[in-house]
């Protein structure tokens, strides 16, 4: 049918909704469960929460069966929901504090106070294609070396009978810990940090201190902390702009595209921006935080639930000349789900924005261009049709095309024009008029030939609606 | 209000699909819009059940705005029935139970993008435009701060420079679509794209449009009565899209905004109801009830 889909188009968007379908249910194989994807496709579960800005595992696995595992339309679907759900309560205020961790670790420090508890992660797993994935097989134990490296990557919370014989045997819950010393860098610490590195009966502490703690008391830390308690800027219900406070630039990130927020950051170290300066971990965190609202009768806080968070908190190394070069500041990311590229590209994104105080458009970049949903569907309404808009442009180019026949070659007038401009010292940007102003973004590239073959088809037919 | 009564008015469906508190927002921006013509209102802007980029920001003044008893009409590039209007049709009467029409003439709420609908509209009506960009200033300026400055000064020397350079470069001014206005003699504003044959619609109409950029959540209007001029030089004339010699293969319209068919050196209107109507009888001939019957029988289908 070609773009003839553009007329009449009812038959055509239920039959691609159709083939849609046909995704989910269709092929040899079962239809993928729910309970499946939430166990077993954890990380992009947790992704699509993440960047959905809404704490509903179930739903995004939902949402990630409709969509085949597309993150961004998975992302999508669940934003839209949340547009349909009226505003019951603000949570209170969550201490960080509690964040029960199953996995911490302090890049800064060999031996911070509080363990290192390296839990699930891929980090120190061989990046090996695992061919045989004989993980279950191997718990007999006659497993080779290959193996094993699959045993290390995978989720410790199995059966106990599943368990290669020994080699789990030191992990918890969450995995392995590493063993410490926890000595070496202590030197100078509180008693109270001392003492928060192990639970009172001895087992791994789940809430340790933090590394900030550490610093606060050797006194190199810039001091930040407010004395007034302003609400923080609710980018649901308030729109972000430049300038806006800190609050409204960390929940941008918090929701933002991974892959955006690891680009921007990149891109600020190699490529062109330049203005993000590397940091060092203090903090990188993941666990459980608890979720309150007040009771709407007796205003007691409630617990309602729990969420899972990643956390980074990075220090900053000042080194401007109107900046206190003798300490250090703090960056900070979190983010719901297990996602610790997105967090760690936060908070250096975060002191970065702080530290350029709206010299450059960092803030700008990081606020306005970093919405998984806004790049997306904006860079895939181009294939929306744009035949009204490109005849425009046909038009225009034969009317530049008729003036500079009558008065010269195009050459010869740009010659002209530089020269006036150098004359006049207006500030010329070459072009960028013709390229963007008002039609930034719309389509350059040729409308496919049927686009406007389907129009001369004769009447438009009775359009149905599918109720 | 109990929690299980909060809870229950989650579950249910909401009429135009958005929950009470978000509509009357936008319903706020829309006032101050009105207030301040040409003025960016910003909105929160809700994710809709389309993409960004996609007509978000006019659905959401649709859905905003509509009642039970409204009539709508949805257009994309000046077609009822592309794939896109089609969508947005769909999405909206299922989620309101509106009737809807394809002739301008009975719709109390016409969505549309790229396009003015031909025939002039009335004081009774409302056009809701979508907007891809609506910052008419973002090719001379980036800087979102500065570009807040510039229109909070009315300072838009550089977009007159920016003109005359145009100008003097190509001997005409090239800008295709979405031509800059400046409304009310205060703010000057993106024309969505339309093109430009549309661009005399928006001066001293009868209608009230208001504009919706739902990713860069912004709303804007140009209310009835306003004027809205095309930035141009007092000796340069401000010039529409035109073709020597074309008219509408179909209903033989010189007179409307023409697409070419390529390859056949033939030409049809963009707005296919304007055409229909032109193919079917000549406007004046058509009584009052006969419009009336056909309206009724679209809404049946």
């Amino acid at each position: 049918m070609g773009y003839a889909a553009a007329r009449g188009g009812i038959e055509a968007i239920l039959a691609a909704e159709e083939l849609v379908l046909r995704r989910r249910v269709g092929g040899s194989s079962a239809k993928l469960e729910i309970a499946q994807i939430m166990e077993r496709l954890g990380s992009t579960v947790d992704r699509v929460v993440g960047e959905g800005g809404l704490w509903a595992p179930e739903l995004a696995a939902l949402a990630l069966r409709q969509t085949e595992g597309d993150i961004i339309e998975a992302v999508q679907l669940l934003r839209s929901y949340r547009s349909t759900l009226p505003r019951v309560a603000h949570a209170v205020v969550v201490d960080m504090s509690e964040l029960e961790i199953l996995r911490r670790i302090v890049p800064a420090y060999r031996s911070p106070p509080g363990p290192q508890l390296l839990g699930k992660t891929l980090d120190y797993v061989g990046r090996i294609l695992d061919t045989n994935d004989t993980y279950d097989t191997a718990a007999s134990g006659e497993a080779g070396g290959t193996d094993r490296r699959g045993k290390k990557g995978r989720d410790a919370g199995r059966s106990a009978k599943t368990r290669g014989a020994g080699q789990m045997a030191d992990r918890g819950a969450d995995g392995a810990h590493i063993a410490v010393d926890r000595t070496a860098d202590l030197a100078g610490v509180s008693p109270e940090l001392r003492r928060s590195e192990q639970g009172p009966s001895g087992e791994l502490d789940r809430h340790p201190g933090r590394l900030l703690g550490v610093l606060a008391s050797m006194d190199l830390l810039v001091e930040h902390r407010q004395t007034d308690d302003p609400d923080p800027f609710d980018i649901t219900t308030q729109p972000v702009r430049p300038g806006v406070p800190r609050s409204a630039v960390l929940s941008v990130m918090a929701r933002a595209e991974t892959g955006a927020l690891v680009n921007l950051w990149y891109r600020n170290v190699l490529g062109p921006d330049g203005y993000v300066h590397e940091i060092t971990l203090g903090e990188v965190r993941h666990g459980r935080v608890p979720v309150r609202v007040l009771h709407p009768h007796t205003e007691r806080a409630v617990t309602i639930g729990t969420v899972r968070v990643s956390e980074v908190e990075a220090i900053e190394d000042l080194n401007g000349p109107d900046e206190e070069r003798d300490r250090f500041d703090i960056g900070y990311g979190l983010c719901f789900g297990h996602n610790e590229r997105k967090v760690i590209a936060m908070a250096n994104l975060d002191i970065a924005v702080r530290r350029d105080k709206g010299a450059s458009m960092l803030e700008q970049s990081v606020v306005m261009t970093t919405d998984g949903l806004d790049s997306s569907g904006f860079l895939e309404h181009l294939k929306l049709p744009h035949y009204v808009t490109f005849r425009s442009m046909v038009e225009r180019k034969q009317a530049v095309r008729a003036a500079t026949a009558s008065v010269g070659s195009t050459r010869a007038r740009e010659t002209a024009a530089t020269a006036l401009a150098e004359k006049t010292g207006t500030a010329m940007a070459q072009g960028r008029f013709a390229d963007g102003a008002g039609s930034a973004g719309q389509i350059t590239a040729p409308v496919s030939g049927d686009c406007i073959d389907a129009q001369p088809r004769g009447p438009v037919l009775p359009l149905e609606v599918a109720k | 209000m109990s929690v299980e009564e909060l809870a229950e008015a989650g579950a249910t469906e909401q009429f135009a699909f958005l929950d009470e508190s978000s509509k009357r927002e936008i319903r706020r921006a829309l006032l101050t819009a009105v207030a301040v013509p040409g003025y960016q209102v910003p909105f929160a802007s809700r994710e809709m059940p389309v993409a960004r980029g996609w007509g978000s920001g006019g659905l959401q003044i649709t859905l905003a705005i509509i009642g039970a008893k409204d009539v709508l009409k949805v257009i994309d590039q000046g077609d009822d029935g592309g794939v896109n209007a089609v969508n947005l049709r769909r999405l909206i009467v299922s989620t309101t139970g509106v009737s809807w029409t394809t002739d301008v003439r009975d719709a109390t709420i016409v969505q549309t993008r790229h396009r003015v609908p031909e025939e002039p509209m009335r004081a009774d009506q409302i056009l809701v435009l979508q907007v891809p960009v609506p910052e008419p200033l973002r090719g001379v300026e980036r800087d979102m701060r500065e570009l807040a400055r510039m229109h909070a000064e009315a300072d838009y020397s550089r977009m007159w420079v920016s003109l005359y350079e145009d100008l003097v470069r190509n001997g005409v001014i090239t800008q295709t679509t979405g031509y800059p206005v400046l409304v009310n003699g205060r703010y000057v504003l993106a024309t969505t794209p339309v093109p430009r044959w549309d661009v005399p619609h928006f001066d001293g109409s009868e209608v009230l449009f208001l504009f919706g950029a739902g990713r860069e959540k912004r709303v804007y209007a140009i209310p009835p009565h306003t004027r809205a001029e095309p930035l141009t030089f007092e000796d340069v004339e401000f010039q529409v899209e035109r073709t020597e010699g074309a008219a509408c293969a179909l209903c033989g319209a010189p007179e409307a905004y023409l697409i070419e068919v390529p390859g056949r050196q033939a030409w049809v209107c963009s707005d296919t109801d304007w055409c229909e109507r032109n193919r079917a009888a000549p406007r004046a001939a058509r009584s009052e009830a006969e419009l009336t019957e056909t309206a009724r029988s679209q809404n049946r289908a």
